[in-house]
């Protein structure tokens, strides 16, 4: 491997990684402390469309993780920075829980439109409306283009399907902010001032997660906790840098090896 | 001026037995089929213009032939053939103002939509030695319906002219033993009531319109996700059609919205799909070299036909942009 800097920012995937569910990983509490004791930045970061930071952080102070609320990145704040930077009006079609993330946001006569996960809004004539503003030349965001997801009932549409039909509609290709793309990597480093070089992701994605730091010149590692299944670790080239058993296998590896 | 270019003389050296084009001027009916000859009649002075189209739309498809005007009034040489029926129930003409169905026949005639010329050009199409026949992607309406829509603005025209895509589905799912889930409008369920929809082994949807609800949406996909080898037909794949309140997003985009999220491919019956045009040309008894297509939409009909080795002319009225 390339000589690489030295080791400044580690990026923690949530949901899969440090908890499944409403359960912690055995251990991830104790590994992040034995991380936060070192000299690296940490940053959390997940592809959610429907719960806004909030949300996230309450759950994991009731799992005990030691987290503050800007440390954590999802999609749904590089959906917001994007929408910023493009200083544009947003039709926002994602779950009424995300809307916290987009406060202050100006949402009258839309030029835009923000597309996560809400079923709720995904019919004929939203859709139609988010047709109209698109061909008008409104940029479509994508939260992230997830064909399904598991519900209680079944699988069910994610929001990927729904943004398909938009760009096929409208001939146009949406911007997608979430996981694995380059972007949502260099802005949750943004702020941390290191550059991908000095940076190592953790995650379960072996795709979104791993390939995606990868991608961007991260070190990626891929833990066999939440969806990981066997095998994972062959989906992507290059193979993610280490596979190991869990979050605390993690740390460990980065502290005796990588510091 | 010339307003009127003549078209090359059609691509693949064919031996069309017929056909070319000219255009009055004012209001008069312009543009005219002429058969026997192979010779184009003269052109003549008008706002209309057709000329070796520009590439429009996706794939950089590009009609042999536009049709346009300045003024999409003064556009006389549209037929409106078998229009797609509006969503909502909208006085007769407006529905069709604007929504130009295409033509497809060994030549055509045309008129602006809408206008009393075009049920005339009609007229004097089917009076001439010329086969036409209708085909239309309508799928939110059954066939008498619009059919009977069609008589009541003028146009002489009856079911047996017209190939539609919900009669060569339910054809299809004969053949090969299908039991469809239908994500379809009301208004075209009739057009299903001889098929067996128990226990399904297959989607077919159709423009449904309202009917495409995420919960609709997603009992389709459930459907296609417990079948080992999932089978989804459409009538149709345009992008979207034009309303008078302006373009609607069409079933093409909920037929992506399925493939996608079930990582298949449709197949579609209704335009571009080339049996489907081969089942018209059937029907009239021509080979596709001697058959010209009109309608407004690049890729369903332009593209389509000219696939299928047929002519295609574009006007620039309903969906065009």
């Amino acid at each position: 491997m390339a000589a690489r800097s030295a080791l400044k920012a580690v990026l923690v995937d949530l949901s899969g990684t440090l908890h499944i569910e409403d359960a912690a990983v055995p251990g991830a509490q104790e590994a992040l402390k034995r991380l936060r004791g070192a000299s690296v930045m940490v940053r959390f970061v997940t592809n959610t469309t429907k719960e806004s930071k909030q949300d996230l952080l309450e759950r994991l102070k009731k799992l005990e993780f030691d987290i503050s609320e800007d440390e954590i990145f999802t999609s749904l704040t590089a959906a917001r920075n994007l929408v910023e930077q493009k200083q544009v009006r947003p039709m926002l079609l994602v779950d009424d829980r995300a809307l916290p993330d987009f406060r202050e946001i100006q949402t009258s006569d839309p030029n835009a439109v923000v597309i996560g996960l809400a079923p709720e809004h995904f019919h004929y004539q939203i859709l139609n409306q988010a047709f109209r503003l698109l061909l008008d030349g409104a940029p479509l965001i994508a939260i992230h283009k997830a064909r399904y997801y598991k519900r209680k009932d079944g699988l069910a549409l994610g929001p990927g399907p729904f943004v398909t039909a938009l760009e096929y509609a409208t001939d146009t290709k949406a911007t997608v902010v979430g996981k694995p793309e380059k972007t949502f990597f260099l802005e949750a480093l943004r702020g941390t001032g290191c550059k991908p070089e000095e940076a190592i992701m953790i995650g379960d994605d072996c795709r979104d997660d791993v390939g995606g730091a990868q991608n961007v010149g991260m070190l990626g590692i891929l833990v066999k906790t939440g969806k990981y299944r066997a095998a994972d670790e062959e989906k992507i080239n290059p193979p993610p840098y280490l596979t190991c058993e869990s979050f605390p296998h993690a740390v460990d590896h980065i502290l005796q090896r990588l510091l | 001026m010339p307003a009127a270019r003549r078209p090359e003389a059609g691509g693949a050296g064919s031996g069309m037995a017929a056909l070319g084009f000219a255009f009055g001027s004012g209001s008069a009916a312009a543009l005219q089929a002429v058969g026997g000859s192979g010779r184009p009649s003269e052109a003549g002075e008008g706002d209309v213009e057709a000329g070796p189209g520009e590439s429009r739309g996706g794939g950089g498809l590009r009609a042999d032939w536009h049709l346009s005007g300045p003024d999409p009034r003064h556009v006389h040489g549209v037929l409106s053939a078998a229009p797609r029926l509006p969503r909502a129930a909208r006085g007769p003409l407006a529905s069709v103002r604007g929504r130009v169905g295409p033509l497809l026949g060994t030549a055509a005639l045309a008129s602006s939509p809408g206008s009393p010329t075009t049920a005339l050009t009609v007229a004097k199409l089917k009076r001439s030695r010329l086969k036409v026949r209708f085909c239309t992607n309508e799928s939110q309406k059954s066939l008498e319906y619009l059919v009977g829509l069609l008589r009541g603005l003028g146009f002489d025209i009856s079911e047996g002219d017209v190939t539609a895509p919900a009669p060569a589905t339910c054809l299809i799912l004969k053949e090969r033993g299908l039991r469809p889930h239908l994500l379809i409008s009301d208004g075209i369920r009739s057009e299903f009531d001889q098929i067996d929809t128990t226990n399904p082994n297959c989607v077919v949807m159709a423009d449904a319109g309202e009917g495409f609800s995420y919960q609709n949406m997603n009992k389709a996909f459930q459907v296609l996700m417990e079948l080992e080898n999932p089978v989804l037909i459409s009538l149709g794949k345009g992008r979207y059609y034009k309303e008078t309140s302006g373009l609607m997003l069409d079933i093409g985009a909920y037929v992506k919205a399925l493939e996608y999220a079930c990582g298949i491919e449709a197949e579609v019956v209704g335009k571009p799909s080339p049996e489907f045009f081969k089942s018209a040309l059937r029907e009239m008894g021509v080979e596709a070299h001697q058959a010209i297509m009109i309608g407004d939409d690049i890729e369903g009909d332009i593209g389509g036909a000219q696939r299928c080795g047929m002519r295609a002319l574009q006007v620039r009225t309903g969906k065009f942009r």
